[in-house]
């Protein structure tokens, strides 16, 4: 309890204003619930029995009673309307507020960190934790108006007759403990449900897709059956949920009407006695029977709080984690052009090395290759140059302003060309072009929209080339003093990538290119070689060079080569 | 697919639904009749109260004992009714949930039986999406909005009619008060769905941004546009908001708008009761009653339109599943199989075309033209195009995953359309690019081919394609669990599993789809000599990516846009000057340091 009361404090730090009207709302609406109940007893007592019982009503009494019980109506609508609009405003609000606190966090933390963690796990605490975590302030100011309403009417009810108020207030605790234990469990069953039915969709998606193989085999009804055994579950659980829910809104209908019958007859021994009109007694029951709708949103609210809390507290503990320091500002500037490694050493959480003292020095307007096996630290020696991750030990040294990556999985955000290529910075449109001829990207004219063209989720669909290209210009327009390229032509054909490398050659003369390449012909193109192995450097020269120098070096290469090899070798056989 | 089904009236959808879904009709009649006993219960209120005031609380003096008489009876209703509903509700959940059951395995088995040609790429989502969130659509409904229309219907029809045996001028009059009150509704309903369309997209909007500065947090970082982005989630996120507070408050009215029709259906009943009198033979007892009926008769009609509404998408999601349903069934079984002939088999492909069918009027432009080729038994060949030249598809019809929609496809001199299923799985099998495993162990995923195998047999197969050293890398060794869609082995690992699984079914006829991921130089070595094992002997058509699995092939096949345009060997075509030479060349020229 203590809990929820911390959470919905913090919640509504900013929207108190919003969240108190909406109670104000739901305080009025209880209000004149009440109201209206005493109106009713009026409406008998005044207006009902004196023409039915006594022949005669003046026409007055029946316009202020009448009069009495529409305004209240509206009053009461009014309470309502108000109380569900404000309690929207301020659990959107406070969602909103809530993922941009999200996202503003996320923005600002540095690669090492998002490596840390996983893409679906943030994404769920961006969008749906924050959902979860205010979705018990929409029914909140409801539940607070419920308790005003359980007060008054426990008032009204023990004024007018104090045994059998006793009598009818005893049973709201029921009622709503019964609803409260009724929400707990039966959410066990829906949750199970939900879980079910991720599963189903998951195992649906999986089958669908193999549906070739399912076929092939003449295993459509094997795979019905493996299907099926899962869609069992997920009708288990639901039933579960049905079995529970049949009872409780059966008891949720019968308990009411058997206390009002209790009250009714209760009621006709104080009537004889003269303690109280049968209009009193009408109310009563016309009352008990209004707070049974609203005595359900108690148990409601409390159900939501388990979830509430969870999203709070993994939203909590994604915020209370320090902002952690840029990598890029431990890189060192220099002069010219060139790109310095001093003694590099670098390791993921301290483990095993990657980068095991790296030096290098690479001459401004060089264009180098980074050649080694998988897992020798090609793409982490990129990564600590383009700053962002930074050294263990050791320095590295960058130009001013500092170098632009192009990674091997280009990233496309949805959003037209244009964007994809400024990313939301201001370039000029002669800039975007250069750029996009350089890269060879000249294809995006030949787009519906040209520059204009939404690409991605809800766009046209680009392949995997078209995308390099373009995340090639992304780097391209920013004029790098230090460009790196993460294996960044492999989805294109020789021809392109050749193209691609003399344009970069011509138009960037002083851009010191870093690639790392595993095609002999990206090797080729480049000024010289960076030969890594184990996270060392081996050689570093001209290409002719290592072939000769460096045996290790030669047998990569030639394992390049091998799948033509193996052909040329199929070939001989084929000819003799 | 869509054109005959979305004619369908609502009624005949809910018509062809029940017969689709034949657990909703068993004992309906009683639980229906169990439902109207329930509401008997929430009009016995009502009608003690003024019972009570008639007849045992009028002020020439309380008879205490009648109304007790009357309190019992009350309750034993009560208690009769209570159980009633409870059944009542316990069977129409219980039998909905048989009956999406039902829905869902017939859908599956319907789904799976369908050609291939019905699962095009833009049509999978669809599929999956029928079994999943249309069927979904129909669960919500059976929850909410059927257990509405059985209980509240039910007691709108049992209140009214208790209201006119009454006094039925008061109740002409309540009812053509409170008309109005369901034309208001259905307005508002109206906006209210509109602004919620709205609000779900914006919702999607906000998810879709906010995967993509996670998911591209690096590129972001990278080029220091996280700030930028991060604002346009914002914005995204407070366009979100004021959409839903928007939805919000038109919904806000729909509740309200019942409690002031109630307060003014409730007047005018007094109103008229009073200008009626005691006269007319109504009594004050029949008055009160007739309040507490209004509320009860009001009470469940804002929940109605809601009601009607998810009613509404529930229909639109029954006509969409019946939709999958309507679509005839995969290539049809032969009423008369012929038995293929023992031994290897040749293949025949005689002037074939192809199209996929399209999702709307317009046909899709032809996948195969006028192919012809002959395969003799035994040979190994591989076919060769571009993406889109119609190489996959090819596979697909000689593994009869759809029929041609001209032509024949002859294995063993048999038209596939005479061969049964049963006949044809047993001597061809495809190893298709992706290949299909499921969540489970290697063992389990393996068994999916021969279900009747043991362990041993597996293992033999596996040495004998010679993958053991494989399965000794592996954590579990043959138990090993590969996840979901197989995620936990690498995509030359799962080729693997593909490859073995094809050699249980031990078949004469083996088409090969090859993947286009790359694949690291172990298991590459690994694939190649398991491949050479699994081939030999066999008549076998290889989808070739790469060009090395040509160069091996007795006789390479070249597509370019669904024609046959080269056929050879490897030698012969390097030399020949057309398509093939240009993709050899382009191939060596990527493999080769300058």
């Amino acid at each position: 309890m203590v809990q929820a009361f911390r959470l919905v404090r913090a919640l509504l730090q900013h929207q108190k204003r919003t969240f108190f009207i909406a109670v104000g709302g739901a305080s009025v609406f209880a209000a004149c619930t009440v109201g209206s109940a005493i109106v009713v007893r009026k409406v008998i007592d005044d207006v009902i029995t004196p023409r039915f019982e006594d022949g005669e009503v003046s026409v007055s009494t029946v316009v202020s009673v009448l009069g009495t019980l529409i305004l209240l109506g509206l009053v009461r609508a009014v309470g309502v309307v108000v109380r569900r609009t404000w309690a929207g405003r301020t659990t959107w609000r406070v969602t909103e507020r809530l993922s941009a606190e999200v996202v503003d966090r996320l923005a600002e933390q540095p690669v090492p960190w998002h490596r840390r963690q996983t893409t679906g796990d943030l994404i769920t605490r961006a969008g749906v934790d924050a959902e979860a975590a205010t979705a018990v302030l929409g029914p909140l100011p409801f539940a607070s108006g419920v308790v005003v309403l359980v007060f008054l009417s426990s008032a009204w009810l023990l004024i007018t007759d104090l045994p059998l108020g006793i009598a009818a207030v005893l049973v709201f605790p029921l009622l709503i403990a019964l609803n409260v234990g009724y929400q707990r469990r039966v959410d066990r069953y829906y949750n199970t449900a939900q879980d079910e039915l991720g599963r189903l969709s998951a195992a649906v998606h999986e089958s669908f897709d193999g549906v070739a193989g399912v076929k092939s085999f003449g295993a459509e009804h094997r795979e019905t059956e493996r299907l099926a055994v899962i869609a069992d579950r997920l009708r288990t659980a639901r039933l579960g949920a049905v079995r529970l829910r049949s009872v409780f809104e059966a008891l949720l209908d019968g308990i009411p009407s058997v206390v009002n019958i209790g009250l009714l007859v209760a009621g006709a021994f104080r009537v004889r006695s003269g303690a109280m009109t049968v209009g009193e007694l009408t109310s009563f029951i016309y009352l008990f029977t209004l707070l049974v709708f609203p005595l359900r949103l108690i148990g409601f609210t409390l159900s939501e709080l388990p979830h509430s809390l969870a999203g709070w507290t993994r939203i909590r503990s994604l915020l209370d984690q320090p902002v952690e320091a840029d990598p890029a500002l431990s890189l060192r500037h220099g002069d010219d052009n060139s790109v310095v490694l001093d003694d590099v050493h670098y390791s993921h959480d301290g483990e095993r090395e990657v980068l095991r003292g790296v030096n290098a020095r690479i001459d401004g307007g060089r264009t180098v290759a980074v050649v080694g096996a998988t897992g020798a630290g090609k793409t982490t020696l990129l990564h600590l140059v383009a700053g962002l991750i930074a050294t263990d030990r050791g320095s590295v040294t960058v130009p001013d302003g500092g170098a632009h990556i192009v990674f091997q999985e280009a990233f496309m955000l949805a959003g037209t060309v244009r964007d994809n290529v400024s990313l939301g910075a201001e370039v000029a449109p002669d800039a975007v072009e250069l750029a996009l001829q350089v890269a060879e990207a000249d294809f995006v004219h030949q787009l519906a929209e040209g520059l204009d063209t939404e690409i991605g989720e809800r766009g046209v669909g680009l392949s995997g080339g078209q995308r390099q290209r373009l995340a090639l210009a992304r780097a391209l327009v920013r004029r790098p003093s230090v460009l790196l390229l993460d294996d960044t032509t492999s989805a294109l054909d020789p021809s392109t990538e050749a193209k691609v490398i003399a344009n970069l050659r011509a138009a960037l003369s002083t851009t010191t290119v870093i690639a790392v390449a595993s095609r002999p012909s990206t090797i080729s193109l480049a000024d010289d070689v960076l030969y890594l192995v184990d996270g060392e450097v081996v050689a570093h020269g001209l290409h002719d060079e290592l072939m000769n120098a460096v045996p290790a070096y030669r047998e990569l290469i030639e394992a390049f080569e091998h799948d033509r090899a193996a052909m040329d070798a199929a070939l001989a056989e084929e000819a003799t | 697919m869509s054109e005959p089904v979305s004619r369908w009236s609502a009624a005949e959808t809910i018509g062809k639904g029940v017969r689709a879904a034949p657990a909703l009709r068993i004992g309906f009649v009683t639980t229906l009749g169990l439902a109207l006993v329930g509401a008997a219960g929430r009009v016995v209120i009502p009608i003690l109260v003024q019972q009570a005031v008639d007849r045992g609380l009028s002020p020439s003096g309380v008879k205490v004992e009648t109304v007790i008489r009357m309190g019992v009876i009350a309750f034993v209703v009560i208690c009769i009714a209570t159980w009633a509903q409870r059944t009542a509700v316990y069977r129409l959940g219980r039998r909905s949930e048989e009956a999406l059951y039902g829905l869902r395995v017939r859908l599956f088995e319907h789904i799976h039986r369908l050609s291939i040609a019905d699962h095009s790429e833009e049509r999978k989502g669809a599929l999956v999406a029928r079994v999943t969130s249309d069927v979904e659509t129909l669960a919500q409904f059976f929850q909410w909005g059927g257990l509405a229309w059985l209980l509240d219907g039910t007691l709108m029809l049992l209140v009214a009619g208790v209201m006119l045996a009454y006094d039925w001028v008061l109740a002409v009059v309540a009812f053509i008060v409170a008309a109005p009150l369901a034309f208001v509704l259905q307005r508002v309903q109206r906006h209210l769905s509109k602004a919620y369309d709205s609000a779900r997209s914006k919702n999607a909007n906000v998810m879709t941004q906010i995967s993509e500065v996670v998911s591209g947090a690096e590129t972001l970082r990278a080029y220091d546009a996280g700030d930028r982005y991060a604002t346009h989630v914002k914005k995204a996120s407070h366009e979100r908001s004021n959409s839903f507070i928007r939805a919000g408050t038109i919904g806000a009215f729909l509740f309200p708008s019942g409690e002031v029709f109630g307060v003014l259906t409730v007047s005018a009943v007094v109103v008229t009761g009073l200008v009626r009198g005691p006269d007319s033979g109504l009594t004050a007892g029949a008055m009160v009653g007739f309040l507490f009926l209004t509320y009860r008769f009001l009470e469940p009609i804002a929940e109605f339109t809601e009601v009607l509404d998810q009613t509404q998408t529930a229909v639109a999601g029954m006509r969409r599943v019946l939709g999958v349903l309507e679509i005839p069934i995969g290539p049809p079984e032969p009423a008369v199989p012929m038995t293929l002939p023992v031994g290897a088999l040749a293949v025949t492909i005689d002037r074939v075309d192809f199209s996929y069918r399209s999702r709307g009027d317009t046909d899709e432009p032809p996948v195969l033209v006028d192919l012809t080729a002959h395969i003799p038994a035994g040979q190994q060949v591989a076919v060769v195009g571009e993406t889109g030249s119609g190489k996959t598809t090819l596979g697909r019809l000689i593994a009869r995953l759809a029929d041609p929609t001209a032509g024949t496809v002859l294995v063993g001199g048999v038209p596939l359309t005479r061969v049964s299923n049963v006949d044809l799985r047993d001597r061809l099998t495809v190893v298709p690019q992706e290949p299909f495993l499921f969540e489970g162990t290697i063992a389990a995923n393996l068994l999916f081919a021969r279900p009747n195998l043991t362990i041993a047999d597996l293992e033999a197969a596996i040495d004998a394609l010679d993958l053991r050293d494989w399965l000794d890398t592996l954590p579990e060794g043959i138990d090993t669990e590969v996840g979901e869609r197989g995620a936990q082995l690498s995509a030359g690992e799962r080729q693997l599993v593909a490859l073995i699984r094809a050699s249980l079914v031990d078949p004469d006829v083996l088409v090969l789809d090859e993947a286009t991921s790359s694949v690291d130089a172990l298991t590459e070595v690994r694939l190649a000599r398991a491949l050479e094992r699994l081939a030999s002997g066999r008549t076998t058509i290889a989808i070739a990516h790469r060009l090395s699995t040509a160069a091996r092939a007795d006789r390479v096949l070249v597509l370019d846009h669904g024609r046959l345009v080269e056929d050879g060997t490897h030698t012969e075509l390097v030399q020949a000057g057309g398509t093939y030479t240009r993709m050899y060349d382009a191939w060596v020229a990527a493999t080769s340091a300058g």
